[in-house]
């Protein structure tokens, strides 16, 4: 079994971050539908070539923030994600990346004004083009 | 807490040309240990004072919490698999089959159908001598056998040594199967750093008949990074850069993360990009001494 996890090894991101990350988002997106039973430790430690401290780590840290259950012997479950938690998840995820961007801009001594006018002509062009794809269907 | 499955306290043993130790080193059991040095800093003894094949002159050995002052009972030896670095000479001339059946009756966990799948799997020549069969041929005998035997302990002498590389995957596959089917204790003796990457939990350093450490795979590889930095020798002196390399304009640092992210908010430096470093990179850097002492020693979350 695997799931789609992708390291980039030359990131500065912590592994067990990178790992983390990207199965939270998985869960709290849908991705993983509730009852989905996780890869093993040692499974998903072999498939990404990370080590398997590394892995119980993660599962613990979900565990913990009530993503994930395991049932001794069995495995480990993706778990019921409250409506609630899935709104503020999508949240900060979009606040984190529209910072990242806002901070490029910054490096570039981009000013604000530029920067809010461009925001704008981008929504109009991503929008549209998502509203295209959307009626090809 | 996890079980040990070997416990080394102060450990010694003279030979003729040098001494090994003393060797302070916990196994944990379940997880897969590998063992790295230059030539002759006493990995392949240390296997051996594992399986007590040589007896310490001094300090103590524990086996899954056990202590056996004589060799080791028999209960105990039947559950440890070895791949040497060198086979050995008895059973030169028997056929892979033969030498199966000879070590079937040894280990009484021993699997004839998983043995057979292994030598099928590797492509071992059947009804030829082991004396007969090319290097990397024996290493892949040697490697179905002592999986085949089922083992709570396994350890790896330079495994890869003399294998194809299609081999070699083969045994990274059956290798990462038995430790995802049971309860294995896996010490792996190496020279290869995909090996480690591709199985390591732990990295042991041994050089001149010492352990230098222990430490977690990922907090390892985790512990430098290299910057590319704005400026130049001051900022990298002020962010206590190992190594840099001057460029235009900027320079290429290599720091430790935690404390050089601090470090350059505090300066002011501006960070142009940030990477993580290779295996190779950092077994060096361990080599050099360059190690954070906090990390040594220190096994992780468990």
């Amino acid at each position: 079994m695997w799931i789609p996890i992708q390291i980039n090894e030359s990131s500065a991101e912590p592994l067990y971050h990178q790992i983390e990350t990207q199965l939270r988002s998985m869960i709290v997106s849908g991705q993983l539908g509730e009852g989905t039973l996780l890869p093993s430790i040692r499974e998903l430690a072999g498939s990404l070539n990370c080590s398997a401290i590394t892995v119980r780590r993660v599962y613990q840290d979900l565990e913990n923030e009530g993503l994930l259950r395991t049932k001794q012997g069995t495995g480990t479950f993706v778990s019921k994600v409250e409506e609630e938690q899935r709104g503020t998840y999508k949240q900060t995820l979009v606040q984190e990346a529209l910072e990242a961007a806002i901070d490029s801009a910054i490096a570039v001594q981009y000013s604000k004004e530029e920067l809010q006018a461009l925001f704008l002509e981008m929504i109009e062009k991503k929008y549209k083009a998502a509203g295209k794809g959307g009626n090809a269907k | 807490m996890t079980d040990l499955a070997v416990k080394l306290s102060g450990v010694m043993k003279s030979g003729r040309r040098k001494i090994i130790g003393p060797i302070d080193l916990e196994i944990p059991a379940g997880h897969v240990t590998a063992v790295v040095g230059p030539n002759g800093s006493g990995k392949s003894t240390l296997l051996h004072l594992m399986m007590k094949t040589i007896h310490p002159d001094g300090g103590t050995l524990e086996w899954f919490g056990q202590h056996h002052d004589r060799s080791l009972p028999v209960e105990l030896q039947q559950h440890i698999g070895y791949v040497p670095e060198i086979s050995i000479y008895e059973e030169n001339s028997m056929t892979a089959e033969e030498a199966g059946a000879f070590r079937g009756y040894w280990y009484p966990k021993w699997d004839t159908a998983h043995f057979e799948e292994l030598l099928n799997r590797f492509g071992v020549p059947r009804g030829i001598r082991l004396s007969k069969m090319s290097k990397g041929e024996r290493r892949k005998f040697e490697i179905s056998a002592a999986l085949a035997c089922r083992p709570k302990l396994l350890l790896l002498d330079e495994p890869s040594s003399g294998l194809d590389p299609f081999a070699w995957r083969e045994m990274i596959g059956a290798l990462r199967t038995l430790l995802a089917e049971e309860e294995i204790t896996i010490v792996l003796c190496t020279h290869i750093v995909d090996e480690i990457r591709k199985l390591a939990d732990y990295v042991i350093l041994m050089r001149d008949g010492r352990n230098y450490g222990m430490v977690e795979k990922d907090a390892l590889l985790a512990c430098f990074q290299e910057w590319w930095i704005r400026g130049g020798q001051e900022e990298a002196r002020r962010l206590g850069a190992l190594e840099t390399e001057p460029g235009l304009g900027m320079v290429k640092v290599l720091v430790n993360p935690v404390q050089a992210e601090k470090l350059a908010e505090a300066a002011r430096i501006e960070v142009l990009r940030r990477r993580s470093i290779e295996m190779e990179e950092a077994l060096e850097l361990w080599i050099k001494g360059h190690l954070p002492e906090g990390l040594k020693w220190n096994r992780g979350t468990l």
